[in-house]
């Protein structure tokens, strides 16, 4: 092969300036050289810059628009708003399907980095293992149980239309139901951590998540003011509430949960202890300040000591003479029953 | 997701989460669109390409191989859609069917400006269907979306020299229709206008 036609095929590498450097030298020095290659390469530069005036088209919106309905089919009747639903079984029986065919795959793999969403336990995935036909006209929705779910959340994922699903009597399983991209539940017993770091998000997100938070709270209580569920996160996921909430309706249910919780959870944590106090000492509400003063009462009567600082609360609060008369009783209440231990 | 790396994303839809689809959608569809729509000169095809390329992206995203590059699996699927595309008789590019005449023109330029600018992408998109599929092929993966050699070989399933040769011949085919000699009459044209 001559070194005209070396040169020649390069010229196109030349032009896109990918030839590496010893190429491009050699090249050069050729074109410089030799007239017929020198014409070539000008004629090659003109008809490169002329096949850059085609313009880039804008791909149609629909395109988009028909991509993502085909690979992320929207949620059809599955969402529905927050109520007791009649479901609860049906889902919590999927979730028993998913649970042990799922067992195999996710055993180890707990430790890894899980996203909350990146699961491959989808029910379509499953559909052999059960057959063809069963109750999975849930198969846009994933169940997963939540010991296969990191309890770390990964950033703040934007969850909606937040469900919950009741305790199922047989096992005590509750469930979590949202939709991401697809809709999740996430099923599983009410102390597994994930469930409970979950549980905790949602209580504290209320932007990004989008059941009216008042009835997160209540359907929150429901289980975990029983003895055998008691958990500090979910008593500092209310006392967070306690303090950020505008809305008084909320901060009253979340302090009321917070009393409704066995005493030994809400006197571990410093945290609602400390939520507890200020509310008493500072939440423009009444109400709120009642149901504080009686959650600290709680507290004191359960044989927990408060610390010095709660003590000067509740002592100032007994003095407190503009202070609502209810409220003044109760912390003297309280306070008796520190002194009589 | 913006943050995140094609590999990342595609780790994400090979864990069977399809939520970043949308962000791989957005960085890849535009070039995708582009090469087939400048490969088959039809603007329904290109936009069925993408469609299917995409989805099959999900679809078969075990078919990923974690360390490649994304944009080259993406093109080795749109090229084999639209070589299959073409194999259809059905579906020779269309002599008549002229897709850019639908551009939409800058607001802040002459209609004589927009007019000549019109008709050179039409020049050029009319060169172009005159390269065989695998000049054309190489020429728009390097000069449009910058590809190596090394990369649009993979695509094409031949080798690197093939690729330079393609290239070499598609260039020589452009440069005898595009030349300012080939233009000279509307050179002339518009310096008289
Ligand atoms: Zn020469």
């Amino acid at each position: 092969m001559s070194e005209c036609h070396v040169v020649r095929e390069s010229l196109p590498l030349l032009l896109a300036e990918s030839l590496d450097p010893a190429s491009r030298e050699t090249a050069h020095r050729h074109i410089e050289t030799c007239a017929a290659c020198g014409e070539e390469w000008l004629s090659f530069k003109d008809t490169w810059q002329i096949l850059g005036a085609l313009p880039a088209v804008a791909v149609p919106a629909r395109a988009r628009e028909r991509f993502l309905d085909e690979v992320m089919p929207r949620q059809q009747a599955v969402v529905v708003p927050f109520h007791r639903r009649p479901v609860v079984r049906w889902v919590a029986q999927a979730a028993g399907v998913v649970l042990v065919a799922g067992a195999a795959y996710f055993t180890g793999h707990r430790a890894a980095p899980l996203r909350l969403f990146s699961q491959p336990a989808t029910v379509a995935a499953l559909r052999p293992l059960v057959g063809a036909q069963p109750v999975y006209s849930i198969a846009e929705t994933r169940v997963l149980p939540a010991t296969a779910v990191s309890p770390n959340i990964e950033g703040r994922p934007d969850i909606q239309h937040v469900q919950f699903v009741d305790a199922d009597p047989s096992d005590g399983q509750i469930g979590v139901a949202f939709d991401l991209t697809s809709h999740v539940t996430v099923t599983g017993s009410p102390t597994d951590k994930s469930m409970v770091r979950l549980l905790s998000y949602v209580l504290q997100n209320e932007e990004k998540t989008s059941p009216a938070r008042s009835q997160a709270i209540d359907w929150v209580r429901q289980t975990y003011s029983q003895p055998q569920y008691a958990n500090t996160e979910i008593a500092q996921a209310l006392a967070g509430i306690l303090r950020n909430e505008q809305r008084e309706g909320v901060r009253i249910r979340a302090v009321d949960t917070l009393q409704k919780l066995p005493a030994r959870v809400t006197s571990n944590g410093e945290v609602t202890r400390d939520a507890l106090i200020d509310a008493l000492k500072n939440d423009p509400n009444p109400s709120v300040r009642i149901k504080a003063v009686e959650a600290l009462s709680k507290m004191a009567g359960s044989g927990q000591a408060l610390d010095a600082e709660a003590v000067d609360s509740l002592r100032q609060k007994v003095a407190q003479g503009d202070e609502n008369l209810y409220v003044r009783v109760k912390a003297a209440e309280a306070l008796s029953k520190i002194h009589q231990q | 997701m913006k943050h995140l790396s094609d590999q990342e994303l595609m780790r994400i839809v090979q864990g069977g989460d399809f939520s970043p689809a949308s962000e791989i959608y957005d960085r890849y569809s535009g070039r995708i669109y582009n090469f087939a729509l400048r490969f088959l000169k039809s603007a329904e095809a290109a936009e069925d390409a993408t469609q299917e390329v995409f989805v099959k992206m999900i679809k078969h995203a075990n078919q990923f191989q974690g360390d490649a590059k994304l944009s080259t699996w993406l093109f080795s699927i749109t090229a084999n859609w639209c070589r299959d595309y073409l194999r259809k008789a059905d579906n020779k590019v269309k002599e008549s069917e002229d897709v850019l005449v639908t551009l939409p023109a800058p607001a802040d330029q002459s209609p004589d400006r927009t007019l000549e600018q019109r008709e050179n992408a039409l020049r050029i998109q009319r060169a172009l269907q005159e390269l065989t599929a695998e000049q054309r092929e190489a020429i728009l993966l390097s000069r449009y979306q910058g590809l190596s050699y090394a990369e649009i070989a993979q695509i094409a399933g031949c080798s690197e020299g093939a690729v330079k040769t393609r290239v070499f011949r598609a260039m020589e085919t452009l440069k005898k229709l595009l030349s300012v000699d080939a233009r000279g009459g509307d050179r002339c044209l518009n310096a008289m206008s």
